[in-house]
């Protein structure tokens, strides 16, 4: 498996403040990794570095390139949605196609306009973005994006502010229209629960640091979620589990690198879902 | 990179329709100036007649040039402070607008440097938005030597050797060009420091770009008793007006004197580009202007907007 991201000792300091603390993580080609954080953790200054929009400490290497310094060869073979990164309001959607056509090596005109033609925008090709809705500029930004040949894909909360209906299609597309063995996905976002079931790959990060970075097979192999309730649970207790709430009236615990013989005796095993599993990291690194 | 410049530059008049409205926009007045006169010189046609047939018969070709190149010159110089003060404001808001509406990392994700980007807004205020202008002023002159022409052909007089023949339109033009041109060669510093304040102002870059250029030379002379800021930022922009005002007055004087207004009787002749070109200051001012621009996309390229 070839490395497409390569991170060592990768930090970023503001001030006092270490956003990004001694990261080091591989993303291997045809992977969806998800980066999962708290508001803060320094999920966005990450990508950034990443994408060579900011400087940083140690090394960094992206489709065997250094993105600071290379940032123009780079977004030829990158592309990236981010809530912060809005399409000018002033543009007219033709006017944005001819735009990135005539900059970009890899766009394929007839690819975008093929899945223009699946959406809403088609019939707006001369509305400027600002008379779009939000749903139809990111129906846009996918399209522009999907047709690029690019090896690495960067969302960063790509579906913020975007109802649900539209949230489940956006990811719909973006696995047939965008995904195939040779792309790479990068996705961070804070609904966990709708991209859990298309992540091949997971990290969590909390304050500038990774507190668990995993392929998705093993952690269902690595975490193991027990419901149990009276003597029972002050048994389970007693084994350590690294989380426990509480669920009409029957205890719920979470348990790392489980003893999955002793803990079936004890009551119901299940596959804890990403949103359990990082909360109980979270409040465990908090701790 | 030329083929990204051009799809930079077309996106900078995409978004900055004033380039075309501004001078447009004065030229059509200026047009509508030219019928409305006309139109009320109509209402007094016999006094008109005896005009147009004096203006007919006095005077000799190079007096009759003189006259209508000056009436032409006139109207370019209306377009050129509205394009002059158009490009202030395009300048400021080149760099600032896009990252007031956050679509700076947008334009970031495409494979285009900060260098590329920058240089294009500098090129579009130095050069594109000049020679939009400058087009705009031929399309003026043209529109109102053909009213003029029309009114003259409706009182009787031949139109053709009234204002035509007498025209050095090339000459003109020409000159007009190279004017504009230099002009923004010798101004260049200026449209870098807006550049550099529209890439650096977190608000306000109007007043950010302002207060220097008035305060420097005020506390420089107030503290050090010295003149450098003074002579560097005003010289540059009131020598222009006073050389463009001595043109002025040789127009004024032509009854008198008509052989001091070299350049309005052949003004691609009166231009020197030799001795604009060898001017020292001129090189300092481009060396201070590329300094700016640097600066600016140092500042696009580094500065973290989160």
């Amino acid at each position: 498996m070839t490395n497409l991201v390569t991170a060592r000792g990768v930090s970023k300091q503001f001030g006092r403040v270490r956003a990004v603390d001694d990261i080091s993580f591989d993303i291997g080609k045809g992977r969806i990794m998800g980066l999962i954080g708290p508001n803060g953790a320094g999920k966005t200054t990450l990508l950034k570095a990443l994408l060579g929009l900011t400087d940083y400490d140690g090394e960094l290497s992206v489709l065997g390139l250094d993105p600071f310094k290379q940032r123009k060869e780079l977004m030829r073979n990158i592309c990236f949605i981010a809530d912060v990164a809005v399409l000018p309001r002033w543009i007219t959607v033709s006017q944005l196609l001819d735009f990135v056509e005539s900059v970009h090596p890899n766009f394929s005109r007839d690819k975008a306009e093929t899945l223009l033609k699946k959406t809403k925008v088609d019939k707006r090709r001369n509305s400027r973005i600002r008379e779009l809705s939000k749903g139809m500029v990111t129906q846009l930004h996918l399209s522009i994006i999907a047709a690029i040949d690019a090896k690495l894909l960067v969302l960063d909360e790509p579906t913020l502010g975007l109802d649900i209906i539209f949230r489940k299609e956006f990811y719909a597309n973006l696995l047939s229209d965008y995904f195939d063995e040779e792309r790479t996905i990068l996705v961070t976002t804070h609904q966990v629960e709708e991209i859990e079931n298309i992540l091949t790959d997971i990290m969590f990060i909390n304050e500038g640091r990774i507190i668990l970075n995993s392929t998705m097979d093993s952690l269902a192999d690595s975490y193991v979620e027990l419901m149990t309730s009276g003597e029972r649970a002050e048994k389970a207790r007693k084994m350590g589990p690294i989380a426990e709430r509480e669920i009409f009236g029957k205890s719920v615990m979470l348990f790392e690198r489980p003893d999955r013989d002793r803990l079936g005796d004890l009551g119901e095993l299940h596959t804890p879902s990403v949103a359990d599993l990082f909360v109980a990291k979270i409040k465990g690194a908090a701790a | 990179m030329i083929a990204n410049q051009i799809a930079l530059i077309r996106r900078e008049l995409w978004e900055h329709r004033s380039i075309f409205v501004t001078p447009i926009a004065i030229g059509l007045i200026l047009s509508l100036g030219v019928l409305v006169t006309e139109g009320m010189l109509a209402a007094h046609t016999a006094e008109v007649n005896i005009g147009i047939a004096a203006a007919s018969n006095v005077g000799d070709e190079s007096h009759r040039s003189t006259i209508i190149n000056g009436l032409l010159f006139a109207p370019s110089v209306i377009i050129f402070i509205g394009m002059s003060i158009l490009v202030v404001f395009y300048s400021l808001d080149s760099l600032y607008a896009e990252r007031k509406d956050k679509s700076i990392l947008f334009w970031r994700s495409l494979p285009v440097t900060d260098a590329e980007t920058v240089i294009s807004k500098a090129l579009t205020g130095a050069f594109v938005i000049p020679l939009v202008s400058f087009a705009a002023i031929v399309a003026t002159q043209l529109i109102s030597m053909i009213l003029t022409s029309i009114w003259i052909m409706i009182e009787g007089g031949n139109a053709i050797h009234l204002i035509w023949a007498p025209a050095s339109l090339a000459s003109l033009w020409a000159a007009t060009l190279a004017g504009m041109l230099s002009m923004s060669l010798w101004l260049a510093p200026f449209l870098g420091w807006f550049l550099f304040v529209s890439a650096f102002a977190k608000r306000m870059p109007l007043l950010l770009a302002a207060l220097p250029i008035i305060m420097l030379p005020m506390l420089e002379n107030w503290i050090f008793g010295s003149r450098v800021f003074f002579d560097a930022i005003f010289l540059r922009t009131v020598e222009p007006i006073l050389e463009a005002k001595e043109a002025a007055a040789a127009t004024f004087e032509l009854s008198e004197n008509l052989h001091i207004s070299s350049f309005i009787s052949d003004p691609w002749q009166a231009i020197n580009l030799g001795s604009f070109f060898a001017k020292p200051d001129l090189w300092a001012g481009l060396i201070v202007s590329a300094v700016f621009i640097t600066a600016a996309v140092y500042v696009r390229r580094y500065r973290d907007e989160s």
